[in-house]
């Protein structure tokens, strides 16, 4: 219309009230983006047009540092990749040498193995429920989280000597047998964590808060979820049914009687059931690994310097946050020749920019918290 | 395993060195002569030991390309194939849209440097299968600044793996929409999972090859050390 565009033209506020993009720099110390994260999204008003990471803040060279240490001395490094979530990463590691050299792992060790990781795994769900749920606006989760969680710390404290970065594995098998009345304790808590994980469920999987919050936010499809490489519960929770503890066995895993929690629509919330429900899996497994306890060793037959063949070997375990991937390369010494880290973070982060587009920008911080990154495995 | 065996081909130790006041002070005991090694030292190809290992995946790929595919040696009973740079676009979509292979799942990618072979770098793809469940490892060797034909157009997934490739060991993957750094800062020079790149990173190299042929640790003041650094930058 004539007078309109006659108004736009000697209106001084044109400049400013036009409608344009604006970029807006989410992180790198924003206390949602759970570490060193720094998102440049663009906006539309508050419409998210597309977005771009930005990582590599915390790397620190882990797999160049691995390579002027033996065999063994670079094992207590990757517990500093996911810091939540140690004692999977250094069994990541130690397999993928164990592979390498063709060990055996005696049964025993392989049981007491599973039980930590999933001690470890339900550990790191519980920091991704507390702080989850802060990064959305229900803040009391994450005191319930975080009591839990410091049961399973004393449990590693107790059998590990460690809370945080225990160092947990050698290679060949494991340091130490379960400590005088370790399993009872440990039976205690997986009687009480089910009815823990019902409080959790009843503050948030009904609360319409959440549930507005989350349901049909952040939307990936199976087949772009595929596409991506994705893994982990962001994964299923696309209704992809990958876990690497059902597909590769590992340690024994194929003993064990327990289900993979699938999500539907792949949003915010079918991620967060996914993981709740594998925590209520995780105790399973503990239970039956406690009750079949086989009796025997507890290393396998490794020499005091390991010198694998030269060759490469891919082990990949299932880790909190997905697949987590070593692949090793050795030339016959007793140094690593080339380790890389497939991290499942690194790789769930890239699925980012397809899950926030078209949402809104309050939904990147639930989308971020979905996602359960650790930046020290992101970056390594 | 043996391990504590002495390697064959390993060098003897070299002679400790004394200061020239100790040396007069006391006469050094002669030295018993080293022991030559066996194996002419020198590098030593990089090569996998083992058996090659096959499954369904790469029986359909011999069959569909045949001399082109090579079976690797794997110490663990993995499935790795070796196939020639031309071809990779070609076999990587292959494998994904084959119905015997069906690897829609890109697992991991990433390089490794091998300075003493005759192709320096070897990109590895890790591929699983969802539906088979079986994995393969596919790799394809390059010249030093030579590029590889991009992996994302086959599964969108490589973009960041590709982008970390590049940055760690200066791997150029052609055809990427954006090949730019991921993980280190923007103006890092080198790649430092390069074999001659130094652990503790230039200014290491720096200090161990100057001009006096000693460490030179840097001084506490800024600007001097500043100098230092600029002065052997543009110096030699």
């Amino acid at each position: 219309m004539a007078v309109n565009e006659q108004a736009e033209k000697v209106s001084p506020l044109r400049e400013i009230m036009e409608t344009r993009e604006i970029e807006l720099n989410l992180g790198p110390q924003h206390p949602a983006t759970h570490g060193v994260y720094r998102a440049l999204v663009r906006l539309d008003g508050e419409r998210v047009l597309g977005m771009e990471s930005v990582i590599g803040y915390l790397h620190r060279g882990i797999e160049k540092w691995a390579e002027y240490r033996t065999w063994q001395q670079a094992t207590p490094i990757f517990d500093r990749l996911d810091y939540v979530g140690a004692v999977l990463n250094c069994h990541g590691y130690v397999g993928a040498v164990e592979k390498l050299l063709n060990v055996e792992v005696p049964k025993r060790a392989q049981y007491i193995r599973v039980i930590l990781d999933e001690l470890q795994r339900i550990a790191s769900h519980l920091v991704w429920l507390g702080t989850h749920g802060l990064d959305i606006g229900a803040q009391s989760v994450l005191f319930y989280a975080i009591r839990e969680r410091e049961a399973i710390m004393d449990l590693f404290e107790a059998m590990l000597g460690q809370r945080l970065l225990p160092n947990a594995y050698p290679i060949g098998g494991v340091r130490f047998d379960f400590p005088k009345g370790w399993v009872e304790v440990c039976r205690q808590f997986l009687e009480i964590f089910p009815k823990r994980i019902d409080e959790y469920e009843g503050l948030l999987t009904g609360n319409r808060i959440w549930r507005q919050r989350t349901i049909g936010v952040g939307v990936i499809s199976a087949k772009d979820a595929i596409a991506l490489s994705l893994s982990g519960p962001t994964l299923r929770g696309s209704g992809v049914n990958f876990d690497v503890r059902k597909a590769i066995p590992y340690s024994s895993y194929e003993d064990f009687d327990f289900e993979i929690p699938l999500g539907q629509n792949g949003d915010v919330f079918d991620r967060y059931l996914c993981r709740v429900r594998e925590m209520r899996q995780s105790v399973r497994i503990i239970k039956q690994a406690l009750d079949g306890m086989p009796e025997g060793e507890l290393r396998g037959k490794v020499g005091k310097i390991i010198r694998p063949p030269a060759g490469e070997a891919y082990y990949t375990i299932e880790a909190a946050k997905g697949q987590l991937g070593f692949y090793i390369v050795s030339d016959g010494s007793d140094k690593p020749f080339r380790v890389h880290v497939k991290s499942p973070s690194f790789v769930n982060l890239q699925g980012i920019e397809t899950m926030c587009k078209g949402n809104l920008i309050a939904d990147v911080v639930a989308v971020i918290g979905s996602l359960d990154i650790v930046l020290g495995e992101v970056d390594r | 395993m043996s391990d504590e065996k002495e390697q064959p081909g390993s060098p003897a130790a070299p002679p400790a060195e004394q200061s020239p006041a100790e040396a007069q002070a006391k006469p050094a005991p002669p030295k018993p002569p080293a022991p030559k090694p066996a194996v002419p030292a020198g590098p030593k190809k990089w090569e996998s030991t083992g058996e090659v290992a096959e499954n369904g995946a790469t029986a359909a790929l011999k069959a569909k390309f045949g001399e082109a595919v090579a079976g690797v040696k794997s110490p663990c009973k993995e499935a790795v194939v070796m196939v020639p740079k031309a071809k990779l676009a070609e076999i990587l979509s292959f494998l994904r849209d084959d119905a015997a292979c069906s690897m829609d799942y890109l697992s991991d990618l990433t390089g490794a440097h091998f300075p003493v072979n005759d192709k320096k770098f070897e990109v590895a793809y890790h591929l699983y299968s969802l539906a088979h469940k079986h994995s393969l490892r596919v790799k394809v060797q390059l010249d030093d600044g030579e590029s590889c034909p991009t992996a994302t157009a086959v599964w969108p997934g490589a973009d960041w793996m590709e982008r970390e490739a590049h940055d760690l060991l200066g791997i150029v993957f052609e055809g990427h929409p954006d090949l730019k750094v991921i993980l280190l800062p923007e103006e890092f020079e080198g790649h430092p999972l390069r074999k001659e790149f130094p652990l503790g990173g230039k200014q290491e190299e720096m200090i161990r090859s100057n001009k006096y042929g000693k460490p030179v640790y840097l001084p506490e003041d800024i600007e001097e050390a500043r100098k230092i650094i600029e002065e052997h930058r543009h110096g030699s």
